[in-house]
């Protein structure tokens, strides 16, 4: 039942990913196409703090955190866990790709963050 | 022994059970690349999460990673993960496809010549791969062309 309900998740965070890299791509690769603007100017320092003082942005960009970590995550689990490995290592396994995650949604958060209180 | 414990398949080829078809064939290789796309993809995300926390640094760090990213290596770098997104992305969608049973028509009786899902899906499986193409060749248009 935990491992389905873990696939459900994997499964849960992939419109997640679509919506939201897709605007992500829009926004920082694609910005002459949908903006108007130089890639360059959207990656500029000032364009890319305004945007970040926006709440929808600051949500956003930690929910698809949150989704692009997990489902990533958990394909690596899901590669790593079919090598023939003791329950040992396997258990090691997931609370090392657990720790991981949360350290590095962490620290995108805590940047996230930054930029929306800056 | 318990008749009704689930049996335990090893993988008796270890890494080389990741790479090797055998006989599966395209799917098999699509398999893979999967695999192997969403690795490069999730090795990025992580990288992406660090360097932008460069912003924090400063205005003339940020502005300098730009730089740095803004050069043809980097361009190359990025359209690559762009293609791995879409394949990803693309063949992700084949598989909750056939995963969901979806465009299998209708059951038939099982005569000789036998026709398997797999054989089923694969029109649409080369739909879906030209098309993964298309917004491949179409992205990269757009990213080395202004």
């Amino acid at each position: 039942m935990r491992e389905t309900r873990l696939w459900s998740l994997h499964l849960l965070a992939i419109p997640i990913i679509l919506v939201l890299l897709g605007m992500h791509f829009a926004i920082m690769h694609y910005a002459p196409v949908f903006y108007g603007m130089s890639v360059e100017e959207a990656r500029s320092f000032e364009v890319m703090i305004e945007r970040g003082r926006s709440v929808a942005q600051l949500v956003l960009y930690i929910l698809l955190l949150a989704a692009g970590l997990y489902h990533g995550l958990y394909g690596v689990r899901g590669i790593i866990r079919e090598l023939p490995l003791t329950p040992v290592l396997s258990k090691a396994v997931d609370i090392g790709i657990l720790l991981f995650g949360l350290f590095i949604f962490a620290l995108g958060t805590y940047v996230t963050w930054w930029t929306f209180r800056y | 022994m318990n008749a009704n414990a689930p049996k335990s398949f090893p993988n008796r080829l270890g890494l080389k059970g990741w790479a090797y078809a055998g006989r599966y064939g395209l799917e098999r290789y699509l398999y893979l690349g999967h695999r192997l796309s969403g690795l490069g993809l999730i090795a990025y995300m992580v990288l992406h999460i660090i360097e932008t926390a460069n912003r924090i640094r400063g205005e003339q760090a940020w502005a300098g990673l730009m730089a740095l990213f803004a050069s043809p290596p980097f361009k190359v770098v990025e359209y690559l993960l762009f293609a791995a997104a879409v394949f990803h992305a693309l063949n992700g969608l084949r598989l909750m496809i056939t995963e969901l049973g979806f465009f299998l028509g209708k059951p038939k009786e099982p005569v000789y010549p036998y026709s398997t899902s797999v054989m089923r899906h694969r029109p649409l499986t080369y739909i879906i791969m030209v098309l993964a193409g298309l917004i491949i060749l179409l992205g990269g248009s757009s990213l080395f062309f202004k």
